[in-house]
């Protein structure tokens, strides 16, 4: 009687462990929601000051000084690139972690490391500052936060060589919508294997 | 461990996007704009990618292949799906960016995606504000959670 008593509370104990994981991936899941639908949206504004800007800067530079005919189809790499890793979840699934690394220059003969922004859900680096003041120089001297102002201005250098503010400032609500963008796409990834698990427990228990 | 699905790991991906230019006839119609028009009409134009062009994302290779497609109104569906699938197959793409407009164009291609890389992400173009309950992702958890309440009705 008293093994019956024990194994009753061995069973009870394991449905109420399976309860708690249930409960921790549905929460893990209704968060990464959250912040998903959070970034969306501060995403929309960032991309509405952008287009406002863009719009302001072509009526002050003229329709003809932009527009698309200026785009560069020479061949050139993209200087705003990601870095993609793989990141454990648990011992039987991994998920892709993103990482921007803005305005790597492969102008000094070598890449330099440009600006990386670890943008996980987990390591929410949002300081510029304190990144800046981390840089380290290139090979050549050359201080990384001078290499992603020429950069910068290389990209704006397509629109001509005097342009409007409104355009510099065009450029830089964008790269705050590439960061945004960044980190949602690091949340999509975790909302998926989080809908995943969820998915499964739920079969689990209806099966 | 030995079952685990394989991430494609990268130092150096880039983003691909899809993005809609204004299609109404109101832009195409205005001939002699007055200064004001002019203005509104030129908001819409295309700014989406050549606003993320302007943060570095643009990429040309040798074949002088770009990593975006802007969608006019001559853009045939084929053609959007013929870059959708291209820039998913590509391995150098991370992430593919495409208006949520453009995206309910090609919704069968855009919902049958589900590789972890590349992440599709809907965007909002300035027209066509974000409409959570249109997106890939969150239509399939709406999906999911009706069923599962039907289900634990009848039970």
């Amino acid at each position: 009687m008293m093994e019956d008593q024990e194994e009753k509370g061995n069973a009870e104990n394991g449905i109420g462990r399976q309860k708690q994981v249930k409960d921790e991936y549905l929460l893990q899941f209704l968060d990464s929601l959250d912040g998903y639908l959070t970034l969306l949206d501060s995403l929309s504004s960032t991309l509405s000051q952008g287009w406002l800007e863009l719009a302001s800067a072509r009526h002050a530079m003229g329709a003809s000084r932009i527009n698309g005919a200026l785009l560069d189809l020479k061949v050139h790499a993209a200087a705003t690139s990601l870095k993609v890793s793989e990141q454990d979840v648990d011992s039987m699934e991994s998920q892709p972690c993103f990482t921007l690394c803005k305005w790597a220059s492969s102008d000094n003969g070598e890449r330099s490391s440009g600006e990386e922004k670890s943008l996980s859900p987990q390591l929410r680096h949002r300081n510029n500052s304190q990144l800046s003041e981390e840089k380290v120089s290139t090979r050549t001297g050359t201080p990384l936060i001078l290499v992603d102002q020429q950069q910068r201005q290389k990209s704006l250098s397509v629109f001509g060589v005097l342009v409007s503010p409104k355009l510099r400032s065009a450029q830089l609500s964008f790269e705050r919508a590439l960061e945004t963008l960044v980190e949602i796409a690091n949340l999509h990834t975790t909302m998926l294997s989080m809908f995943e698990q969820v998915h499964k427990e739920l079969e689990n228990t209806n099966g | 461990m030995a079952n685990r699905p394989q991430i494609r790991t990268a130092a150096s991906a880039l983003i691909a996007m899809i993005a809609d230019e204004y299609a109404s006839s109101v832009s195409r119609t205005m001939q002699q704009p007055y200064m004001f028009d002019h203005l509104l009409m030129q908001v819409h134009c295309w700014d989406t990618v050549v606003g993320f062009l302007l943060a570095g994302v643009g990429n040309v290779d040798l074949r002088r292949k770009t990593n975006y497609l802007i969608v006019d109104s001559k853009t045939t569906i084929k053609q959007i799906e013929d870059a959708f699938k291209e820039f998913t197959s590509r391995e150098d793409i991370a992430i593919v960016l495409i208006s949520q407009y453009v995206a309910n164009r090609i919704r069968f291609l855009v919902d049958s995606h589900n590789k972890p890389i590349p992440a599709i992400l809907e965007i909002p173009s300035k027209d066509h504000p974000y409409d959570p309950a249109q997106d890939s992702v969150l239509s399939r958890v709406k999906n999911l959670v009706s069923v599962e309440s039907v289900a634990s009705d009848r039970r």
